[in-house]
This record gives C-alpha cells, sequence and structure tokens, in this order.
C-alpha cells in the first residue's frame, strides 16, 4: 500500500509537471488553432533565462522565475507578430511548418549559445521531506502547489476578467469579436504572451528537478501534443485532465506492470481513449 | 545524347582513374582525419568533446610541423560531419569522408555507427580505417582488420565491479540503467555475470534516461523490491539525478555505474556523500601520467569553460598513436598504418599518454590502463580493471 501512495506522490508530482506545458499549448491551439510545435523550445529558453538569472545575475529562484516569464512573454509576442500572424490566411500546414521552423531554430540557437551540456539548475529547494512514510523534496511539493496555483488563476483569468472574456470571445468567433469591437490581433498577441510565460514557469519549477539542456523540450512536447490530443484540441481543463491521466498510466504502468514499457503503456491509454472518444475528452463543439 | 552519354562515362572514368593515381602513387600534402559523430540534438556535447580531442590531437602535430610520408612533411586537416548518433548518418558520412575528402581514418563515437561502418570499410574503394570510440565487445569481434577499438570493453568492468559490491553490499542487484540500446546490452550481460557470481537480480526498473523528466517513479518501485546494489547508469548527469533520488528515498545500498557515466559530472548532480559505495569508471584527473599536463593545456586551448574528460583525453591519446603509425608506415595506405599501429602505441611520448596506450591487440583493440574507483569514506579508491580481448 505504501508503494501506492508513493507512486500515487510520484504520478501528482509529473501530472503536475505536464500540465504546466500543455496548458500553455491548449490555450494557443484554442485560441488561434495553431499547433505550436515550438511550445516546447520556449519552455526550454525559458528554463535557460531563469538558470542565468540564478547562476550569473544572482538574482534568487523566485525572481529569477519572474524574469524567464516576462522575457519569453515578450519572445512569445514576437514570435506572433513575425511569424504566426503573417500566416493567417495561409493553408494550415504552412503553420505547421513554420512552428517546426522556430523549433530548430531556437534549438540551434540554444545550442550554439548555451553549449549542448546538461546545466544543473541550483534550487534553494532541495531538502527531503518525510510525511506519513511518504518522501519527496521540497521542490516537487512546490511543483504540485505551484500548478495548482498557476491552473487556478489561469481559469479565473479566462472566466472572471474582461480580458480573459475576449480570449474566449475569438476562441468562440473571431470575426464575431472583431465586430463587437475586441482587436482579434491583440488578443492573439497577449494569448502567446500567456502561453510562452506559462512555459517559462513551467521550465523555472521543473528544471529544479531535473536537468536543462537545448533538447529539453523535445521530450516534453510530444507529450504535450498526446495530452491536448486526449484532453480534447484546445481545451484548458482537458489538457489538465489528460496531464494527470498520462502521468498517473505512466507511474501505476511503470510500477505494476513494468518500467522498460512506462511510455508504450501511457501511449496504449491514450489510443483506448481516443477509440472510444475520437475528439479527445472535452472536445470543444464545433 | 549517345554522345552526350559518352563523355559522361569518359570523364567519370578519367575522373575515378586520376583519383586512384592520387591516392596510391602521391603523398599528399595534407592528411585528412574524418570524424563522424553528433555534433547536434541530444548527444552534442558528448559528439564536441571527441571533436575537442582530435583537434587538439591535429593542431600540436601540425605545429610540430607534421609528420613526414614518403619523405615529405605531410601535415593534418581534420574534417567533422554530423550524423546526430544514427548508424545511417554515419555510413553516408563515413563514405563522403573518405570518397570526397579522401580521409585515411574517420572515427565514430557511438557504437551503431561504427558497426555500420565495419560492414564496409574494408570493401570500399578506397579503403579506410575506423578510429572506434565505444566500448561495445561486438566491435572487435566483427574481424574487421581495419578498425581500432581504444575505451576498454565494458565487459571487462564486470568481474571487479560485482566483487567489490556483492561484498560490501550483497547478493541482491536491481537494474536501473538507461534503455538505449546500449544500456540494455551492459544492463543484461552485467545481470548474467551478476548471477554467476552467485547473485539474484530483483528485477528490471530501467527507464529511458533521456527522456524522463522525474525519475522518483522508477526509484521508488526499484527500491520496493530491497535490492542491496543497483546497476545506474547513462548520460552523466541523469545518473546523478538517479542516484540522487535513491539517496532522497532512504537508499542505503551501493552503486555499480555504467562506463557512461563520468563520477566528475555525476557530481555536479549528486554530491560525494550520496555517492558512497559508488563503482564506476575512475575520474579523469587519475587517468594516467600524461593527465596532469594536459588539463592545463586544454584548458589553454579551449577555455575553462568546458572540463576535460576522458572523452577529449582518450581520443586526443589515439590520434597521437595514428599520426605516429602514419610517420611509422610511411605511407597513408590503411593497411600499412595498422601494421604499426602496436609499435606507434609502444613508443608515443609520455606527455600524450593520457591512458598509457601500450600496445594492440589481435582483434584491434588498443592495450590501455584502465582503471575504476569505488567511492569509499568520501574518497575515490582505485579498482585494477584487467584488460579483455
Amino acid at each position: 500500500m505504501h508503494l501506492f501512495f508513493q507512486e500515487l506522490l510520484n504520478g501528482l508530482v509529473v501530472g503536475s509537471l505536464y500540465a504546466l506545458v500543455a496548458l500553455g499549448l491548449a490555450l494557443v491551439y484554442g485560441t488561434m488553432q495553431i499547433p505550436n510545435f515550438a511550445h516546447g523550445h520556449l519552455y526550454m529558453l525559458g528554463a535557460y533565462v531563469a538558470f542565468f538569472g540564478v547562476t550569473v545575475a544572482h538574482v534568487g529562484y523566485w525572481p529569477a522565475m519572474l524574469l524567464a516569464i516576462v522575457v519569453l512573454a515578450l519572445v512569445g509576442v514576437v514570435l506572433e507578430r513575425l511569424v504566426f500572424r503573417p500566416l493567417r490566411n495561409a493553408p494550415e500546414v504552412n503553420t505547421i511548418i513554420a512552428a517546426v521552423g522556430v523549433l530548430f531554430f531556437l534549438q540551434t540557437l540554444a545550442q550554439v549559445w548555451f553549449g549542448g551540456d546538461y546545466r544543473v539548475f541550483p534550487t534553494p529547494y532541495d531538502k527531503v521531506v518525510h510525511f506519513a512514510g511518504l518522501v519527496a523534496t521540497q521542490q516537487q511539493l512546490i511543483v504540485i502547489a505551484a500548478a495548482a496555483v498557476l491552473m487556478v488563476a489561469l481559469f479565473w483569468f479566462l472566466k472572471r476578467t474582461l480580458t480573459g472574456a475576449t480570449i474566449e470571445a475569438v476562441a468562440q468567433n473571431r470575426a464575431g469579436a472583431a465586430l463587437v469591437g475586441i482587436d482579434p490581433n491583440r488578443v492573439s498577441m497577449m494569448v502567446f504572451a500567456i502561453s510562452a510565460g506559462l512555459a517559462a514557469a513551467a521550465a523555472t519549477l521543473i528544471a529544479s528537478i531535473s536537468l536543462i539542456s537545448p533538447s529539453m523540450g523535445f521530450t516534453v512536447i510530444l507529450k504535450a501534443f498526446a495530452i491536448i490530443v486526449l484532453g480534447g484540441m484546445g481545451s484548458v481543463p482537458g489538457a489538465i485532465i489528460g496531464a494527470y491521466i498520462l502521468a498517473f498510466a505512466e507511474s501505476f504502468g511503470g510500477t505494476y506492470i513494468s518500467s522498460n514499457y512506462q511510455d508504450a503503456i501511457a501511449f496504449g491509454v491514450l489510443v483506448l481513449i481516443l477509440t472510444f472518444k475520437p475528439t479527445g475528452l472535452f472536445a470543444k463543439g464545433t | 545524347m549517345l554522345r552526350k552519354v559518352r563523355v559522361a562515362v569518359s570523364s567519370a572514368v578519367i575522373m575515378a582513374m586520376a583519383s586512384t593515381l592520387g591516392a596510391t602513387a602521391q603523398t599528399p600534402d595534407t592528411i585528412t582525419i574524418g570524424y563522424t559523430g553528433p555534433l547536434s540534438g541530444g548527444a552534442a556535447a558528448y559528439g564536441l568533446d571527441v571533436q575537442h580531442g582530435l583537434q587538439m590531437a591535429v593542431d600540436e602535430l601540425n605545429a610540430a610541423g607534421g609528420v613526414k610520408v614518403g619523405g615529405k612533411k605531410t601535415t593534418f586537416k581534420l574534417v567533422s560531419l554530423d550524423d546526430q548518433y544514427r548508424p545511417p548518418n554515419a555510413v553516408a558520412n563515413a563514405k563522403q569522408l573518405s570518397q570526397q575528402n579522401n580521409a585515411v581514418i574517420v572515427f565514430c563515437p557511438h557504437s551503431g555507427g561504427i558497426l555500420a561502418m565495419q560492414a564496409m570499410n574494408e570493401k570500399s574503394s578506397p579503403k579506410f580505417l575506423i578510429g572506434a570510440y565505444s566500448s561495445e565487445p561486438a566491435i572487435l569481434k566483427q574481424d574487421n582488420h581495419l578498425t581500432v577499438m581504444t575505451p576498454p570493453s565494458y565487459d571487462a568492468y564486470f568481474k571487479p565491479f560485482i566483487g567489490i559490491e556483492m561484498k560490501r553490499f550483497g547478493k541482491k542487484l536491481g537494474l536501473l540503467a538507461t534503455t538505449s540500446a546500449y544500456g540494455k546490452a551492459w544492463a543484461d550481460g552485467f545481470r548474467k555475470a551478476w548471477e554467476a557470481a552467485g547473485g539474484t537480480v530483483t528485477g528490471d526498473y530501467g527507464v529511458d534516461y533521456n527522456t524522463t523528466t522525474d525519475f522518483s517513479g522508477a526509484v521508488t518501485k526499484a527500491l520496493n523490491d530491497k535490492p542491496d546494489v543497483m546497476l545506474v547508469g547513462g548520460p552523466s548527469q541523469p545518473t546523478g539525478l538517479v542516484i540522487k533520488s535513491a539517496r532522497n528515498q532512504g537508499y542505503k545500498g551501493g552503486f555499480a555505474m555504467m562506463d557512461q557515466a563520468k563520477f566528475e559530472q555525476v557530481e555536479d548532480v549528486a554530491p560525494i556523500a550520496q555517492l558512497e559505495g559508488t563503482v564506476g569508471i575512475i575520474p579523469f584527473k587519475d587517468f594516467g601520467p600524461g593527465v596532469g599536463q594536459f588539463i592545463p593545456r586544454y584548458n589553454a586551448k579551449f577555455g575553462t569553460s568546458r572540463q576535460a574528460n576522458a572523452e577529449v583525453g582518450l581520443n586526443y591519446e589515439t590520434m597521437h598513436v595514428f599520426a605516429a603509425a602514419i610517420a611509422l608506415a610511411n605511407s597513408t595506405d590503411p593497411a600499412a598504418i595498422m601494421a604499426k599501429v602496436e609499435r606507434a602505441a609502444k613508443s608515443l611520448p609520455g606527455t600524450y599518454r593520457i591512458a598509457d596506450i601500450n600496445g594492440l591487440s589481435k582483434t584491434g583493440h588498443l592495450l590501455i590502463r584502465s582503471v575504476a574507483a569505488v567511492v569509499n569514506k568520501g574518497k575515490f579508491e582505485p579498482v585494477p580493471v584487467p584488460f579483455t580481448e
């Protein structure tokens, strides 16, 4: 039984991690139908900004996270303005190719600027916490808590503020939103800023329990895409639920079947769910 | 139309003849050393270390005036191509390096690429030597007479590792190595050797070190079966994360660490206290007689932001062995060079001796001084490793 609860806790950490990355991806897809393959690499860039914030500028952990969020929000805006907006009326495949192009551009840039080595993110929250026979590091608990806070904040922003409502409006009907006086271009830029900012926050949280490298985006982006497909393309609650489903499938599949097949089991579950709900768990009505 | 074809065919024939003539009858002004390795992607740091080692040797050789071949001073040129760790790309690169750049030797730092190259390097025209930087024992079993393998083959570590860990911690082994082809082969071999030594295996909990973000889950499962010793290993820093996670969860046993992971980099993640009782290959600074002088030279050339390590050092030494063999052979013919590697290795000056390469086995394995180390009360204690062919 101890094993079960410890794996539940481990799954919760990984699920929070996945949810943080998938959120930004779902937001952009939900509002603009852009499959942003470069999202994982924005996340990578965020990790490096925070890393240099802590190790070079010595600003401390939380200010470094804030710095990463601000820098990445700006990168998100630039990306929308320079890459994705000109492609708005182009065939969808052009947008996809552009996103893949951005991905390789960012990875190469990181490789040249930062080198290919793994970097270790120093965290002030490295202590081990024991409770009821379970073990976690402070940083793992922070990941769980921070994911919850960010999810609630995003939800509140989208549902309870006027600015958030404009995003929902553009997501539902771009032309209609423009008719009632909402500037869809401004909203698009804002969504990219929020999405990239979320990626930076996620990266700062995750980098402290994992490692930083130019290819770290690849490992998360595939899973994040699987998650938003599972959750129903572009649905924010779907992304959150999907993230925890994938994480628990990995965690318990790895424990009770075989850790060698961890990924195979997780994606098996994904296929199974899509067999019965082909549009995902929380598909948006058309 | 026919005329055009004739012209094309005849010019191709002439060009082919000219290039053959160039390769055999004349001594080139520069000898090209080829390198195919991961220069981008996840393993780029590893690939660059290897490249740095080769580049450093080539630059030193050229600064000293190169080597004399056919009575003429000849310098070296390193041409590197990226294969992103993929065997098919490595083969394509090797062909290009050998046929277009006239590379006499092609270095490759991964077993997949090396094994694929071994299928063609003796048959292709021109033939070329393979500088194999991998500890995969299968490389030595291909009966390839133009391959020189540098690192000790990994099965050499099984016996000394098992001897130390079993005695100190107990007979139950858990396998938590990375699931790359290399990691699986390592773990399989180690499992068999462990069982042959009278131990038992609690299970295989291996995960892909390159794609796993949080190792807690795999570690929890492994610890639930209460192993005395765990086999870990993959890229160094993720290996450190696995060890750290196990210690955080209260594991008190030992670790046998695959040779891909290097103590000095594992220490970036897991402090020495958490490495107590871990056996792995010895830190680079304790490698061999020439290391003390080598590290400052390396730092002067490439800066101090990157540490010199085994990848840099061993490829550096191997390149010097090859250069000496070319000089002794007085030829750039691969078979002639191969015949002189043994003597070149024995007569290598001390400044180039990183791991004290001292000969060549019949299977094409450099006789290398191979030492492991175990962490005992916070200190690295050397563990001798017998040479296996």
